[in-house]
């Protein structure tokens, strides 16, 4: 008979699957993993303490480096925790333009997301076609803000620049093309027999599990975690009706369709606050207060919570940040990864739940 | 040139547990176990990996409310919560600690019982 | 006379450029950038450009970020790993000055030219897709050129 022997297998910091440094340590017998260690440290920018002691005009460019894929939605968790702090109110027509732009975000992450997975598991067409149709999305999201990734688009009380017309137009035309490839692109990896092969029952993550580690975003609805999703929380998505997205597999395979799937979400909500874009301002006064706030909002990966406190001159004093991805890959590295069958599958497993180290480590 | 690298780890583990939130729930864990706060950070840096040390809080708050719902000496020992939530206690020896207590209560008054499993949990966690 | 052996060195070597990124403590920005570059629209691989992240067979290297405690000994390793001839290119304002995150209470420790050498660098935050293409093919001739006849 055969020996089994136990081999530690580091994969990392460099590796070729690996999006930004991580490193994971398997202990294997055979193929089977049966325990994973997860070494982080390599992104670890320490910038909950450069904000300690600044304004918040300059915690608010910080606040959006934190996390560069999903930047939007940090500077808009950031901003909205502000204006909870100091009772500032949003013109209606700024409350729209930011579900536009934060959703035109969401969408380029989620495809950005599948991108890296399908380029993980091999399958290059698919993930050069999301890359393309990434490219579109990207320039809307410039032509509104001027910026490509770090748009820095929201203030305390408004937003900075107004939704043009043609601009929306324009928009509009795209997302047109967006969904229309975007169905393709689902079905392709809806159907494709070697992709279910790579995907469907691997990584399986059930919902006790999910629960235990506190996963959000979609990592947790993909196994079937109702009210997930803060947008359901948010005032202006509860009044552009929106539903959240729940699969009950719980494998690779549900996290990247339920990415797949708010893709069109979005596109649905962003041509519904084009239709009923109200009109007025796009920016009020207020004057940031002291005090304490805690407030959450769905980034693309999952809940964001800013803890936030300031003093009368609009410093922040303390602030912690929780994000999405700290339970998503401690989720997928202690529950998913250690029953994978095969060490193969360890790689498109991380990369199915979507992990960002950067906001991981801050 | 040398092939194995590993770092020392548990300067930048602390450095994780220095952020706010984390210092609060450590402070949380450790009242709840009654040790001080200097031991129970040496225990959670030897015992746990970097990402469990990032999502400790959240651990911590879905424990509050998921863990050990029904069995009160389960839920004053924290069963379910420092075996499978923060992993601090092997479970066997937990569920040893768990049937020696129940067992401890039929003799004796439910407290003294409990005190002596709490002892005996502080005792694994710091082993 | 020429070498007419080093002229085809020079001719291939100008057509086939092996890229390895590295992030060493960005906010991730310039990271998806280099990935844009990936993307059919800028096509990195019609000027013979191909990304992958393997150091052993790279020529030119991507560094991205300022330089987090972990990368401080690793970073070394990593360039001694690539083959001559070897170039790094520091994208983004990270490697240059660390950025934002170069301030009180930080705990990275920027620039990267203190730990490898630095041949170009691509400021932005993030430089776009094109500049980050343009960079690496202007820089990396310059220094495959001739490479063995300059040799001491």
């Amino acid at each position: 008979m055969k020996k089994t022997v136990d081999v530690s297998i580091p994969l990392g910091p460099m590796h070729p699957c690996w999006k930004e440094p991580v490193r994971i340590k398997c202990e294997t017998a055979g193929e089977r993993v049966l325990r994973t260690e997860i070494e982080l440290g390599y992104m670890k920018k320490g910038i909950e303490r450069i904000m300690r002691g600044r304004p918040w005009q300059e915690v608010m460019f910080l606040a959006e480096r934190v996390c560069g894929i999903c930047s939007v939605i940090h500077n808009m968790v950031f901003i909205e925790t502000m204006e909870k702090i100091s009772d500032i109110a949003v013109p209606p027509r700024a409350a729209y333009l930011r579900v536009v732009v934060n959703e035109l975000d969401r969408m380029a992450s989620h495809i950005l997301a599948n991108f890296s997975y399908c380029y993980t598991i091999e399958h290059e067409t698919l993930a050069m076609y999301l890359l393309n149709i990434r490219e579109t999305v990207l320039d809307n999201l410039e032509r509104i803000t001027g910026s490509r990734i770090n748009t820095a688009y929201m203030i305390p009380g408004g937003v900075r620049f107004d939704l043009l017309p043609e601009d929306a137009a324009v928009m509009l035309a795209d997302l047109m093309k967006v969904e229309e490839e975007m169905k393709r692109y689902t079905r392709i990896f809806e159907t494709g027999p070697l992709i279910a092969l790579r995907s469907k029952g691997i990584g399986y993550m059930n919902r006790e599990e999910a629960i235990r580690a506190h996963t959000v975003g979609p990592t947790a609805r993909a196994s079937g975690v109702e009210d997930s999703d803060l947008r359901l929380c948010h005032p202006t998505y509860q009044a552009l009706g929106f539903t959240q997205v729940t699969r009950t597999e719980g494998d690779n395979f549900a996290r990247v369709m339920v990415r797949f799937q708010e893709v069109f979400q979005s596109i649905d909500l962003i041509r519904k606050c084009v239709d009923t874009l109200p009109e007025g301002p796009i920016r009020g006064g207020g004057l940031c207060k002291a005090g304490t706030a805690s407030y959450s909002g769905e980034a693309p990966r999952g809940e964001l919570t800013y803890t936030i406190t300031t003093d009368d001159y609009g410093r922040v004093v303390d602030i912690t940040i929780r994000t999405p991805s700290i339970m998503n890959v401690e989720a997928c590295a202690h529950a998913m990864i250690s029953e994978a069958t095969s060490i193969a599958d360890v790689t498109s497993t991380f990369i199915s739940s979507d992990p960002c180290i950067a906001c991981n480590e801050r | 040139m040398k092939y194995l690298y590993e770092k020392d780890l548990r300067q930048m583990k602390y450095n994780i547990l220095t952020s706010t939130r984390h210092d609060e729930t450590v402070r949380a864990v450790a009242q709840r176990l009654g040790m001080s706060d200097a031991k129970l950070r040496r225990a959670l840096i030897q015992k746990l990996d970097m990402s469990f040390l990032e999502n400790l809080e959240s651990r911590w708050q879905m424990g509050q409310k998921h863990a050990d719902n029904g069995d009160p000496v389960a839920e004053e020992l924290g069963c379910e919560l420092f075996t499978r939530f923060i992993p601090l206690v092997d479970t066997e020896a937990m569920q040893t600690i768990y049937s020696d207590t129940t067992a401890m209560a039929q003799n004796t008054p439910l407290d003294e019982a409990i005190r002596r499993g709490k002892e005996r949990i502080r005792e694994a966690i710091l082993s | 006379m020429r070498n007419i052996l080093q002229e085809i060195k020079n001719a291939v070597r100008s057509r086939s450029i092996h890229v390895s990124y590295v992030d060493v403590g960005s906010c991730n920005g310039c990271d998806i950038e280099v990935l844009a570059c990936l993307a059919p629209r800028y096509d990195i691989e019609q000027y013979g450009i191909y990304v992958h992240n393997n150091p052993r067979e790279a020529d030119v290297l991507l560094v991205i970020g300022s330089v987090t405690p972990q990368w401080v000994d690793k970073l070394r390793d990593i360039w001694d790993k690539i083959p001559e001839p070897k170039v790094a290119v520091a994208i983004g304002n990270c490697p240059i000055s660390g950025c934002v995150y170069a301030r009180r209470g930080t705990l990275t420790s920027p620039p990267v030219e203190k730990y490898i050498p630095i041949a170009a660098s691509v400021p932005g935050c993030p430089p776009r897709p094109t500049e980050i293409l343009s960079a690496i093919l202007s820089v990396a001739p310059l220094i495959f050129k001739d490479y063995e006849e300059r040799k001491p």
